[in-house]
């Protein structure tokens, strides 16, 4: 997000799902698509099919690295770097959009200094991604236009996810790839509306559409059409928001539909925050591991229980409706809201979502301006939508970025805050698998979905079960400078030797009690899920 | 088709009459009933099709004593046939509105699934089993090659299980796909070419070649081709055409008597 | 007999696949992907297909809760509502508003989200609004 924003002055996804059929070329860089996001990998596949060249660059040996053109494992976090030594090769090799860079972009002079220094030796040195291999990326990624970037949490969730994202933006505009149809840089959103809460204002530091909070005029806007004084300075964000508790600071909290005690980094540090808290509201479908340590509990309605707009990851607003009546005693969020402001005295009476969706699409200028639910129809509007007449926006930055010039950012590359060592040798990396969601609130409850995976797992390579004397099956312990937990241990090729991969989706075998509250970008404050160092023994009963 | 369906709904032959309607433009599947006739005029046969079948299961496992009238294709009729054969709709509550199968260019060859046919790139072409092959193209192949362009298909599986989920003619509280001693849980691709090679055998006799599986795939598995693999083993052995008609089929052995004898299996050069 | 098929959006990843909700008597039955939608074209995952299962889940909760002595019991929504904004308003009275944070959601409407962050901004006087999108 910040990293998009920064380089093009737009927060999101550039191109459209289906245009990635017809691309060139796809790179795939941290993200497991069949599992995560297996309607985009069907379009990845189909392109494949019709002939495009397919990358894929992971830590893993995920699915798609089977239909790969070339499949590389560079080592965790060492992104940056990665991308470096194939935008050095690009140069070298004179394959950059010369006309393009000089008409459309800016600040490639201290990028091209920069790359000098990332030759295929030393990229080879820090991702473990052999010099051929680079030069063979480099040359399809470079040869094939237009190439489409994808990436997903394996980029960001990192102390340098911001970084990662730059350079990502870097690589596609070296060679001309943004605002074309077929490319572009293409971030696969992990939740069904973190694009519409992005622009929502679900952000410390915006209200709607990304209008800063700092801004004076925005800040008059809102406040004539909400009677209220905005306040000026930007909040706490969700990183932020934890220490605060332990220090006293923050005294409330109000968590709708998050389970952050199974989400958020280091598990121990968090349930130790939220014990400070005076008083804590937790609204969700479910008695989550986080609701059942508050105060009160507000039921949710579901999904199929109401009406309402979500925002996919390729800027496409649609419409939910509803197919039955909320079960029992619950309430749609919206109404839960508008109750509990009312209650506070500030009355929030609207006669249905489309109420407050016109709300929106008033007080949001240029991406929200032109939608309402009849335009929408079934198939949607893509953002930015900005009059009644606009069709809605399948690719950004056609003519000209969001920001004016694309920027082009010189970065170093930088190791990860934790590094194995003599005491954790090996590198622990999380994620999702194919039949559960995030921190399987929904997923583990649905039959169909239980049956396919039951309990947690540690992925290990056999290489490193076998010097364990570890079967599948077995017992182990992982610990790390946080805590320690245990999983039965499942061998496979899928991570390389050195590595241990978790599933996040199991609250028994709590994945984050081991990762690292303290290691977080310092500008996204996404915390750095993907690499921490552990030790692992077998479980041995005395 | 408007006035069949609304005699039909007022005089009581049917209760409710499954259709299509169209939605801001997307014709979806839609139920017509005798408290809103005025709907009917909404009434549409669409090129996109839905297993208006398991729906109406669906219907009669809430209320059995339910009539209802469907608009009907060949493959619709197929599969009726199929599940009055193994008891999960009773033919005296079913009512069909025949209609064109697909409104289709491609009608004199057609078959539904004809309909739109797959896009096959070079890769595909090169690797794995074109969509719109026949079998008797397949058998060109060696053995070898034959299972190499198999095993390429179904590794790019994602399990979403939505071939048998979109199946008119798969009924089975317990399915063998699940079953953890036959297939492991927990993988992608799922264990190959087991997972699809279980469920082929499961289609023997009851496949009704309507294609939706196919439809429905995210991957474009060749699985409609599949599936009439085994049907022609089928067709071969009892000399059994699924789908063709409600009488006894060789695979219902809940049945009064076993009216087929199996054939000699003749090892001929069409095996896929 | 009532039958109806509801179109709706997948609620699991950000693809955002368009299905229909398989509705008899009241009872969400199945989900069915949709067949002309932009995004899936008629095809879904697992979590798709399985969507309806956790809307019908003998766990979700039926009515809110409130917390007394270190057990939850039942309330209604005035008692909840009424509890929540009093306490609030307390802690906003003792520590000012930028004691309280609102955790707006990923998996809920864009209405919804509106809502919340208006809470924070307008009710509450905070800009304390973040969500899990960085998780």
């Amino acid at each position: 997000m910040a990293g998009l924003a920064a380089a093009f002055g737009s927060g999101a996804m550039t191109n459209s799902i289906a245009e990635i059929e017809d691309a060139g070329c796809i790179l795939i860089i941290g993200s497991n698509t069949t599992s995560c996001h297996p309607l985009i990998a069907r379009r990845v596949l189909r392109a494949k099919e019709k002939g495009a060249k397919l990358i894929v660059a992971d830590p893993r040996n995920i699915q798609l690295s089977r239909f790969a053109d070339v499949s590389v494992n560079h080592r965790l976090g060492s992104d940056v770097a990665l991308l470096n030594g194939m935008m050095h090769l690009i140069l070298q090799n004179d394959w950059h959009a010369k006309q393009y860079i000089a008409e459309r972009t800016e600040g490639f002079e201290a990028l091209e200094e920069t790359l000098k220094a990332y030759t295929p030796e030393k990229v080879q040195a820090i991702t473990g991604v052999d010099v051929h291999d680079l030069g063979k990326i480099t040359q399809l990624y470079a040869t094939h236009p237009p190439a489409s970037l994808l990436y997903a949490m394996g980029i960001t969730q990192h102390t340098t996810g911001v970084d990662n994202v730059k350079s990502c933006c870097n690589l596609a505009m070296l060679c001309g790839n943004v605002g074309v149809y077929g490319g572009g840089v293409n971030p696969l959103r992990g939740q069904n509306n973190v694009q519409g809460a992005c622009d929502m204002g679900g952000l410390p530091n915006v209200l709607t559409g990304y209008q800063p909070v700092t801004d004076a005029g925005v800040r008059e806007k809102f406040a004539q059409a909400w009677g209220r004084d905005i306040p000026e300075k930007p909040g706490l964000t969700i990183t932020d928001m934890v220490p605060a508790m332990l220090e006293g600071k923050l005294k409330g909290l109000y968590v709708i539909g998050e389970n952050p005690k199974l989400s958020d980094p280091d598990w121990n540090h968090l349930n130790h925050a939220l014990k400070q808290l005076d008083f804590l509201v937790v609204q969700d479908l479910f008695l989550s591991e986080t609701a059942q340590v508050a105060d009160v509990v507000f039921s949710a309605a579901s999904v199929a229980e109401k009406e309402g707009t979500v925002t996919n990851t390729e800027r496409r607003c649609m419409r939910l409706h509803k197919a039955v009546d909320p079960i029992h005693n619950t309430l749609p969020d919206w109404e839960i809201i508008s109750r509990l402001s009312t209650a506070m005295a500030y009355d929030m009476s609207y006669e249905n979502p489309e109420a407050i969706f016109n709300e929106i699409a008033s007080l949001t200028p240029n991406s929200y301006a032109g939608m309402t639910y009849e335009r929408m129809g079934l198939d949607g509007l893509q953002w930015p939508c900005p009059d009644p007449h606009h069709p809605g926006t399948p690719y950004l930055h056609k003519d000209k970025f969001a920001r004016g010039k694309g920027r082009f950012h010189a970065l170093e590359y930088q190791d990860p805050a934790e590094m194995p060592d003599e005491e954790y040798p090996y590198f622990l990396t999380t994620g999702r698998m194919f039949a559960h969601f995030h921190t399987g609130t929904m997923t583990r409850v649905s039959p169909h979905l239980d049956v396919e995976q039951k309990t947690g797992y540690a992925e290990i390579n056999p290489t490193d079960a076998g010097k364990l004397t570890v079967n599948e099956g077995d017992i182990l312990v992982l610990s790390s400078r946080r805590g320690r937990m245990e999983a039965p241990a499942h061998v496979t090729e899928s991570v390389e030797p050195g590595t241990i991969f978790l599933p996040i989706h199991f609250g028994e075998n709590p994945t984050n009690v081991l990762t690292d509250a303290e290691a977080f970008d310092p500008l996204a404050k996404i915390p750095e899920f993907k690499v921490s160092a552990v030790k692992i023994e077998k479980l041995t009963i005395e | 088709m408007q006035d069949t369906v609304k005699a039909w709904l007022e005089n009581g032959t049917i209760d409710v009459f499954l259709g299509y309607k169209k939605v801001d433009n997307h014709p979806l599947p839609h139920c017509f009933t005798k408290a809103r006739l005025e709907e009917l005029e909404d009434l549409v046969v669409s090129p996109d099709r839905y297993p208006l079948e398991k729906i109406a299961t669906h219907m009669t496992t809430a209320k059995p004593e339910v009539k209802i009238g469907m608009l009907a294709r060949d493959c619709t009729q197929r599969a009726l046939n199929v599940l009055y054969i193994w008891n999960q709709l009773d033919p005296e509550k079913i009512q069909t509105l025949n209609v064109n199968c697909c409104p289709s260019p491609l009608k004199e060859k057609a078959d539904c699934s004809y309909l739109r046919p797959a896009t096959v790139g070079d890769y595909k072409k090169e690797k794995g089993v074109n969509n719109a092959a026949l079998l008797e193209q397949l058998s060109e192949y060696g053995q070898e090659e034959r299972l190499g362009r198999w095993m390429y298909e179904f590794q790019k599986c994602i399990k979403c299980y939505g071939c048998r989920n979109i199946c008119p003619v798969c009924f089975c509280k317990e399915c063998s796909l699940e079953h953890e001693d036959l297939i492991k849980t927990g993988a992608l691709p799922p264990e190959i070419p087991v997972f699809h090679l279980i469920r082929a055998v499961h289609m023997a006799g009851r496949c009704i070649d309507c294609g939706l599986c196919e439809e429905a795939c995210p991957m474009d598995i060749p699985l409609r081709l599949l599936y009439r693999k085994v049907n022609d083993i089928v067709a071969q052995v009892f000399d059994y055409k699924t789908g063709t008609s409600a009488s006894q089929s060789p695979f219902n052995i809940l049945g009064d008597s076993v009216t087929l004898e199996p054939k000699p299996i003749q090892l001929t050069g069409t095996d896929s | 007999m009532e039958c109806k098929l509801v179109p709706s959006i997948c609620s699991y990843c950000g693809t955002g696949c368009g299905l229909l909700f398989e509705v008899i008597d009241d009872q969400i039955v199945n989900t069915l992907p949709m067949k002309t939608h932009p995004v899936n074209e008629g095809k879904l995952c697992i979590k798709g297909w399985n969507l309806h299962e956790h809307v019908n889940s003998f766990l979700r909760l039926k009515q809110p809760l409130i917390k007394t002595f270190g057990r939850f019991i039942k309330a209604d929504w005035n008692e909840a509502i009424g509890l929540a904004a009093d306490r609030f308003r307390n802690i906003i009275d003792q520590y000012g508003p930028d004691s309280v944070g609102v955790l707006v959601s990923a998996k809920i409407t864009n209405e919804e989200n509106y809502l919340a962050q208006k809470f924070a901004r307008a009710v509450i006087g905070t800009n304390n609004v973040d969500h899990c999108a960085r998780l």
